[in-house]
């Protein structure tokens, strides 16, 4: 049985206004335990929409959400419960801190779950260390630290919950290159220490080439690709089409092939394009030297 | 549940009231505003009513929408009114008890003063509909320009207004994001007692102070990038101009005051 299973979901904003607005169409799609999904799509394609629906956060306006064989709104009053197994990272999360020290933000989630004290305090730590923060932050204001920090508390304050899934909506805007691989790191780190299923929303297919198994490419609330991010992305011609960029390594790769030079499929990452293009300069180099 | 405040909520449009001079619609509706509490007869109220009545038909707004504007102060007047019942003691005794009186005189003055506020309310917010707030403050700045003699600075006034409004809208999406990331680590808003529920509060306030701070230090910042440095020399890419148009509203303003104060002189009052 798959974790989590969306089916005919759609969805109206202010329905009956004159704002109303059809942001997701029919859409169906499982994820399976221990699935890394990069959700892809343009600005206002329903990303964030459908995000938003697999914590119960959005009521469909019709079509279900089920985890783990339940529908999540079967008891609309412990939508609450739903949102501990579903961890969702907003945007820009780090402007939700609030609390006096960086160990009390975290352990909102937590506390709201109803934990012991000392559970509390070890999922903190370890929340903390999977994002990397230094222990002696955590009794900082979470106001005195660093963009990049904050948002690593932020996103901290998520994991704590420990959600069976953890959904991050663009977990590195705006961030530094360096900043990003970091993030992008310690969410894969996450992942394969807890085994969590990971739903990665994000603009850059350089940040889902790196960490996604899959791909999920959304576009004007329809699901428009689904699949293996290999497979995704050798279709190239649809990505353009729907107005993606693909990867820049990927797009030398098939320049490369129209200049005569084939690399071969699944090139979507520097290091998968340099263990292809090695090979090559070297024999290339030995048929010079002859 | 946000989505809902109407606060100087802008409904674009052609209409007459669309197309006046917003300083005479802004002196008009403040002028109405005290014209509603000259009638002292039943008639002189229905002229005025009618004046409103009148007033929402020629902005073509749809009617739902001013429903929207009156509904929330319905509470509001039914307590002002249901006081001023005890208020009077002119007319026949209707009901005694204890030191509780009805009087006819009560019952009128209740009705009255209800039928005000509601053509009070719905008159402003007639205003709000049909200009748009930056209109509206450019209308206020021209209009205080005389303060300026009191050293009072009258720019800046209307500057702080047209940031503020336009801000509105921008710290309600906020609040609805704050909110839902709230949600989403577990935060219960819904339930519990009125304690509880403003402690659930503290976690949303919190970051919308904060952000209200970043975004009015980048305001700042971008308003200096553009040379902003004050009222002096400003000029203005949209004049206001008046037109006929703004005459004949202003005629019958006129026509309404005179008809009322008339029907006070002709008919005897019932206040």
């Amino acid at each position: 049985m798959p974790l989590l299973e969306v089916n005919n979901l759609t969805y109206i904003y202010s329905p009956g206004t004159p704002y109303e607005k059809t942001a997701m169409k029919d859409v169906s799609l499982t994820v399976e335990e221990g699935d890394f999904i990069g959700v892809i799509g343009h600005t206002g394609s329903g990303k964030s929409t459908l995000v938003q629906h697999l914590n119960g956060l959005l009521k469909p306006s019709s079509g279900t959400v089920t985890l783990a064989g339940r529908d999540i709104w079967a008891e609309p009053k412990k939508i609450r419960d739903i949102r501990f197994q579903v961890g969702l990272v907003f945007q820009y999360p780090e402007h939700q801190l609030f609390e006096e020290t960086v160990e009390k933000d975290i352990a909102f989630g937590p506390k709201n779950m109803g934990l012991a004290q000392e559970e509390i305090t070890a999922r903190v730590i370890r929340a903390a260390r999977f994002v990397g923060l230094r222990e002696e932050l955590l009794d900082k204001s979470p106001f005195e630290l660093s963009g990049g920090e904050k948002r690593r508390v932020a996103i901290a304050g998520v994991m704590a919950m420990e959600p069976r899934i953890l959904i991050l909506d663009e977990p590195t805007a705006g961030l530094d290159p360096k900043g990003r691989d970091m993030i992008l790191d310690q969410i894969g780190a996450y992942q394969r220490e807890t085994g969590a299923t990971v739903l990665l929303v994000s603009h850059s297919m350089e940040d889902i080439a790196r960490t996604a198994k899959k791909v999920l490419v959304m576009s004007s609330g329809t699901v428009a690709m689904y699949d293996e991010t290999g497979e995704v992305f050798s279709r190239a011609e649809e990505l353009t089409g729907l107005g993606l960029a693909i990867p820049a390594v990927t797009r030398v790769a098939l320049l490369l092939k129209q200049k005569g030079m084939d690399l071969g499929a699944g090139i979507y990452t520097v290091e998968q394009a340099r263990d292809r293009l090695l090979p090559l300069l070297t024999k290339g180099g030995a048929s010079h030297a002859r | 549940m946000l989505a809902d405040i109407t606060i100087g909520q802008y409904f674009p449009g052609n209409s007459v009231l669309h197309r006046m001079d917003p300083r005479v619609k802004l002196i008009l509706t403040f002028v109405y505003i005290i014209a509603v509490f000259f009638p002292k007869n039943w008639l002189g109220l229905a002229l005025a009513t009618a004046y409103l009545i009148f007033s929402v038909c020629c902005s073509r707004l749809p009617l739902r929408l001013v429903w929207k504007s009156i509904r929330p102060i319905l509470p509001l007047i039914m307590i002002t009114s249901a006081l001023n019942i005890f208020y009077s003691s002119k007319g026949v005794e209707l009901f005694h008890w204890g030191f509780l009186r009805i009087t006819s005189g009560g019952l009128i003055t209740a009705a009255f003063i209800a039928v005000r506020i509601l053509c009070l309310i719905a008159g402003s917010s007639l205003l709000t509909y049909t200009t748009s707030p930056t209109t509206l403050t450019d209308a206020l700045e021209r209009l205080l320009r005389p303060l300026k003699a009191l050293h009072i600075n009258v720019h800046e006034l209307s500057m702080m207004m047209t940031i503020a409004l336009r801000f509105i809208p921008t710290l309600i999406e906020e609040t609805d994001k704050i909110m839902s990331a709230q949600k989403a680590r577990g935060a219960d808003m819904e339930s519990g007692g009125l304690l509880q529920r403003i402690r659930a509060l503290i976690p949303v306030l919190i970051p919308l102070f904060v952000s209200s701070f970043r975004r009015a230090y980048e305001l700042a910042t971008a308003m200096e990038c553009r040379c902003y440095h004050g009222g002096d020399g400003r000029t203005r890419m949209k004049q206001l101009h008046m037109t006929q148009l703004d005459g004949w509203c202003l005629l019958s303003m006129i026509l309404l005051i005179a008809g009322v104060v008339a029907l006070n002189f002709l008919i005897p009052a019932v206040l």
